[in-house]
């Protein structure tokens, strides 16, 4: 089974990102790690290549700094990694950064001599939030997709993806190679240990540029991205409300149902 | 597809067991408004089995024009709907498409986008028309920490739109516009996924996303059995249980009742959060909500921030007596 990992760094989730003095996220003081949905795609891929056989490669287009956010994946499941490094995809929205995987796929299969059977991108990132980049890139492969996966076993020459709805799940078949987008299983990602944390400093992490993959120049970047930013904001502050906080229970009691049956909320 | 023959807005309504889902009636709004600005109309379109009823829906809130894809393959949501919302695409020309941003909105919206190169913005809180004629989407990033205003450069454009944050028109009584298209089929293309399994977690007849109050627990209410509280609680106010990822992952409650980033987002007009502590990949998912009531014994606890009333108290004393003061207040 060759299997590919998306993987994307961005700044820890669990510190609140507040914008600069000028309108910026200010992100350079917060520790970079690679986006948690890729870090669940990365352990159900190592689960499935535990129970399957094969290897797993992950890739990131970012600058040369997100070879932190590889070395780690490597300690953690991942065989091999990639890195595509190149200024012109600066400021990519997601149907070019799709656009960039599709060709860093291509290029990927052509060095390491495999074919991808199944490509793992997180459902979103937790920092733009979009949720587009996997199946605008499957869309790019010509390959089948299953958002919000959760769960897969192989069926044969397919994959059984079990789909979170809005009630409940689906089983969803999907003949291989497929893009899938993974949500958080019901376990956790691994640890890496000491001798796995060692294992991954030694190995190498290639670089990838433009002259590489053979991008088209007309559909990467800022420039040719179809989404445009024009500004950024925080959210109003929603009005704080009241706390009670009494010296009994009654008395805070009757005191919050005073609040709320005058608000006539129930 | 070239920029000087398409116009107008689309609106893709999403429908289950035969009804509009909310955030499509929603979408009709801002839609309507724009598309009068630029002189131009709103398609609903809606895509499905036993579309009658829903079809009169989109009528009432003002949809011009109806485009209905009836037919059994499409009873429930998968590739085929994408499919089918490209041709509708290719076809009917129109400038900007709107989609609810569900579960299914936001898996249709990137694979049409895919197919047809198109600029394509998620979960839009706000949208108006710039002095330019764009419309300028307003989207959350960073659990809802940063809000980014997006102009897309591709015609049509793709948005999907966020529950709660478009109120309803008033429904009119209206017949069905004239021009109602309803086709019963179009070519699937090449399908690659199958739908072996559906499973219904949720029991309750409201969904998450259209109700009108939920009551969430969190790890603070201590286990599964107490957990039934919040589930009463739910049910003597008429509403729906929600959840953070604490007693998801603990087996507490399934999984389709998790509100957050890697849940759902809700906009009800009553929450009330009980032993949550507020985490941003929570309150992400419901801050939009009209009201929101906090129980919480740490005074501290960043749910208070957005609480319209916190209460500072343990659980399962409030949880309790609230019950009962409510089935005397409705009784
Ligand atoms: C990528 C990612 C995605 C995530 N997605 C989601 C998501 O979709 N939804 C989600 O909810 N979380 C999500 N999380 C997890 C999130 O970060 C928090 O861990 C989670 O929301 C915490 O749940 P909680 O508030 O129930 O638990 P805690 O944070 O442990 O809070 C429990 C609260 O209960 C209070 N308490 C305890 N006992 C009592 C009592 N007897 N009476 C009253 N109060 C009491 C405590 O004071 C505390 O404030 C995500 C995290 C990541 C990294």
């Amino acid at each position: 089974m060759e299997i590919l990992v998306c993987v994307k760094q961005v700044p820890d989730d669990s510190v609140k990102v507040v914008l600069n003095g000028s309108g910026q996220p200010a992100i350079d003081k917060i520790a970079p790690v690679a986006n948690a949905f890729d870090t669940y795609a990365l352990e159900m891929a190592a689960r499935f290549k535990e129970a399957n056989g094969g290897t797993i490669t992950a890739v990131s287009i970012g600058p040369d700094e997100f070879k932190t956010s590889l070395k780690n994946c490597l300690a953690v499941g991942a065989d091999k990694a990639y890195v595509v490094t190149d200024a012109s995809y600066d400021g990519s929205d997601s149907l070019a950064t799709a656009y960039v995987l599709s060709k860093a796929v291509a290029k990927i299969e052509e060095l390491e001599g495999v074919k991808f059977d199944i490509i793992f991108c997180g459902k979103e990132t937790t920092d733009s939030t979009t949720a587009l980049v996997g199946p605008e890139l499957a869309e790019k492969l010509g390959v089948g997709v299953v958002t919000c996966v959760t769960e897969l076993a192989l069926n044969g020459d397919k994959i059984d993806a079990k789909q979170e709805t809005e009630e409940g799940y689906n089983t969803i078949e999907v003949a291989m190679p497929a893009v899938l987008t993974i949500n958080k299983p019901h376990y956790d990602p691994r640890y890496p240990t000491m001798k796995s944390k060692m294992a991954a400093r030694r190995k190498q992490i290639p670089t990838l540029t433009s002259a590489d993959l053979g991008t088209d120049a007309s559909l990467v970047g800022a420039a040719n991205s179809a989404v445009k930013t024009i500004s950024l904001s925080e959210p109003t502050k929603k009005q704080a409300g009241i706390k009670i906080n009494e010296k009994t229970f009654e008395e805070t009691f009757a005191k919050a149902m005073a609040v709320m049956t005058e608000a006539k909320i129930f | 597809m070239s920029l000087t023959d398409c116009k107008g807005i689309m609106v893709v309504i999403e429908t289950a067991d035969g009804a509009a889902k909310s955030v499509g009636l929603e979408m009709l709004t801002p839609a309507k408004e724009i598309a009068s600005a630029k002189g131009t109309d709103v398609t609903a379109v809606m895509i499905g089995e036993g579309l009658e009823d829903a079809a009169k829906q989109a009528a009432s809130y003002g949809a011009d024009k109806i485009i209905t894809v009836d037919n059994n393959d499409l009873k429930a949501y998968s590739e085929k709907h994408a499919a089918v919302l490209k041709e509708l695409i290719e076809k009917y020309k129109p400038e900007t498409v709107l989609i609810g941003a569900t579960q299914n909105g936001k898996d249709i919206a990137p694979i049409v986008a895919g197919k047809l190169g198109l600029g394509c913005v998620t979960d839009v809180v706000s949208m108006k028309l710039g002095d330019d004629g764009k419309i300028v989407f307003t989207c959350p990033m960073y659990s809802g920490n940063i809000l980014s205003d997006n102009v897309i450069d591709t015609v049509p454009q793709i948005a999907t739109v966020r529950g709660g944050s478009f109120k309803k028109g008033e429904p009119k009584d209206v017949e069905l516009p004239e021009e109602v298209v309803i086709a019963e089929s179009m070519p699937y293309g090449d399908i690659k996924t199958t739908i072996k399994e559906t499973v219904k977690e949720i029991s309750e007849a409201v969904n998450l996303e259209d109700a009108q109050v939920i009551v969430s627990g969190g790890r603070g209410m201590g286990s599964a059995e107490n957990f039934k509280l919040v589930e009463e609680l739910a049910n003597v106010l008429g509403g729906v249980v929600g959840a953070t990822r604490a007693p998801v992952e603990d087996g507490w409650i399934s999984r389709a009742h998790q509100i957050g980033q890697s849940g759902k987002i809700v906009a009800p007009k009553l929450y009330i959060a009980c032993g949550i502590s507020g985490a941003t990949q929570h309150v992400t998912g419901m801050v939009g909500s009209d009201y929101i009531v906090a129980i919480n014994k740490d005074e501290d606890a960043p749910i208070f921030d957005i609480a319209n009333v916190g209460i500072v108290g343990n659980v399962m004393q409030v949880i309790p007596a609230m019950i009962e003061e409510i089935k005397k207040l409705k009784a």
